[in-house]
This record gives structure tokens, C-alpha cells and sequence, in this order.
């Protein structure tokens, strides 16, 4: 009894009905294809989901304002850089400037208007030789 | 937690799923579309898969058992084997897949679903009862008379087996 029912329980399993091996292909294709479609978008979500946790995480302990303020540094500092180099640099003291003559630099000479004293008049004692 | 993708090697599975949905509903272009549908539910609710409930052909397995119990009832024909092989191994080996095959058909859907479960799939008793919500020994009786069942239906040839009253599913 015991014989006979391992037998069919082999034959069972020896005649278990079999997949043709296209379909077998074909479907572990698509299978593997849609893995891949699916892998794809979760990693861009892990990779969005990872940036807004370090920005969370930045954002609790003032980091940003941090960033913020180190971005602004070097933005200035970038911007003054930039500057000098394309800007005109005007040379006030050079060999050049002492040969030619330097620029006449017109003073406006202040005029002291004398006024004359109001009031009272100034009495001079008379001379008397 | 690192999520476990249960379709990473889905060429054994398929042909598992396929044992499987044979045994069920009988071989041919019925069985792969009901093994392709199972897999493409499958890519569609993977993130429903719980790897502490189970192995990914129990969780398959589970997806292929609802699609045919939900499809419509379709005439199924009866697997005729003739009555003697004129020689050659090959023959007799076809002839005893065919009465196999045929036996198999006329079970109760019950003892079919066992059977297809333990021997299509492979499942041990243990999965088959977690499947079933059974437990592993009342398994292990339902079949085994099962089996007992298929080998009347092999050794008598067109009789359906009839289950005798009070026995346990």
C-alpha cells in the first residue's frame, strides 16, 4: 500500500504538465520587464524621498540659513572678483602721472567775502604822530 | 526595511504556477493565460506581498487559486485514453501521463485542488494548510485520501470516484 502510494505520488510529480519553454520565455520576459519599469520609478522616488529628508534634517538644526547665508559669501565675493578683473582700474599713482603732470585739479578758491561789520561803527583813536 | 521582491527568479515560479494551474483547470492555452494573468497581478500588487506571510509561490499560488475560482465555467473536455498501448516505451508513458492526466479531471474540485497544490505546485502540507486556513494534519488526511481516491479513478476508467459520506475535506 505504502509502495503504491509513493508510486503515484512520484508519477504525480514526474507527469506534473509542463510549461512549452516560448511561454515559459515569453512570460519571464514581461515579468522581468515590468521589474525593471517598477525598480526604475522607485528609485527615482527613493533618491526625491532622500533629498527631502536631508533638507528636513538641514532645516532642523538651521543649517539652511547656514547654506544660505555661505551661498550668499560666495556669490559676493565671486561678484567682486569678476569685477576687478573686467573692470577699468584707474592708476593714481604712477611714473607716467609724475613725467606728464598730474591733472589739474581746479580748487575753487573760496572767496572770503569781507563783509563789512554791521552795527557799530569801529572808532579808531586819531593818530597823532 | 529592505523590501523582498518575490518575482527576482520568476522562471521556476512560472513553471510551478503552470503544475499548478494544469492539474486545476487542464493543460494548454487555458493554463497559460491563467499563469500569465497570475503574474501580471502579481507585478501590479507586488507591494501587497508580505515575505513573514508566506514564500513568494505560496503568495502566487494564492493570486492563481482566486482567478480560477473567479472565472466563468467553461466546458471541459474529457481527456479520452484508449484502452491498451500496441508497444513502444514513449507510448506507454503518454498512455499513463493521459490516464493520469484524465484521472485527475474526474476528481472532486476539492481533492483536485489538493492534489494540484502538493504535487503541481509543490507545496509541503505545511503551505498547502496556510493556504487553506487548515491544519498541517488535517492536510495530510485529506491527502491522502485523495490520493487514494485518484488511484480508484486511475485503476476503473471512467467511473467517477464518489466520496464516501462523512470523510473529511
Amino acid at each position: 500500500m505504502r509502495h503504491k502510494r509513493t508510486n503515484l505520488e512520484t508519477e504525480l510529480r514526474a507527469n506534473r504538465p509542463q510549461p512549452s519553454d516560448e511561454f515559459v520565455n515569453r512570460l519571464e520576459g514581461r515579468v522581468r520587464e515590468g521589474r525593471r519599469s517598477r525598480a526604475g520609478s522607485f528609485r527615482v522616488a527613493f533618491a526625491g524621498s532622500l533629498a527631502a529628508g536631508v533638507l528636513a534634517a538641514l532645516a532642523s538644526v538651521g543649517g539652511l540659513g547656514y547654506a544660505s547665508n555661505a551661498t550668499g559669501e560666495a556669490v559676493q565675493k565671486a561678484k567682486r572678483v569678476v569685477k576687478s578683473s573686467h573692470g577699468t582700474a584707474v592708476v593714481r599713482k604712477s611714473p607716467s602721472r609724475d613725467q606728464y603732470g598730474k591733472p589739474k585739479v581746479k580748487k575753487k578758491a573760496k572767496k572770503k567775502a569781507k563783509k563789512k561789520a554791521k552795527g557799530r561803527a569801529f572808532a579808531r583813536p586819531p593818530f597823532t604822530g | 526595511m529592505l523590501r523582498v521582491d518575490p518575482l527576482r527568479n520568476p522562471e521556476p515560479l512560472i513553471r510551478r504556477v503552470y503544475g499548478y494551474v494544469a492539474y486545476r483547470i487542464g493543460d494548454g492555452p487555458d493554463a497559460e493565460d491563467i499563469t500569465s494573468e497570475t503574474f501580471e497581478r502579481a507585478l501590479r500588487y507586488q507591494k501587497s506581498f508580505d515575505p513573514q506571510k508566506g514564500e513568494p509561490l505560496a503568495w502566487l499560488i494564492g493570486i492563481a487559486r482566486r482567478l480560477i475560482e473567479g472565472r466563468p465555467p467553461t466546458l471541459e473536455l474529457a481527456i479520452e485514453v484508449p484502452d491498451r498501448s500496441d508497444g513502444g516505451d514513449l507510448e506507454d508513458v503518454t498512455l499513463r501521463r493521459l490516464a493520469l492526466s484524465g484521472a485527475v479531471s474526474r476528481l472532486e474540485p476539492r481533492d483536485r485542488d489538493l492534489i494540484a497544490l502538493r504535487y503541481g505546485a509543490d507545496l509541503t502540507a505545511r503551505q498547502i494548510a496556510e493556504e487553506l486556513d487548515l491544519r498541517t494534519n488535517a492536510v495530510e488526511v485529506a491527502l491522502h485520501r485523495a490520493l487514494g481516491r485518484l488511484r480508484a479513478a486511475i485503476e476503473e476508467p471512467g467511473d467517477p470516484p464518489v466520496r464516501k459520506q462523512g470523510t473529511a475535506r
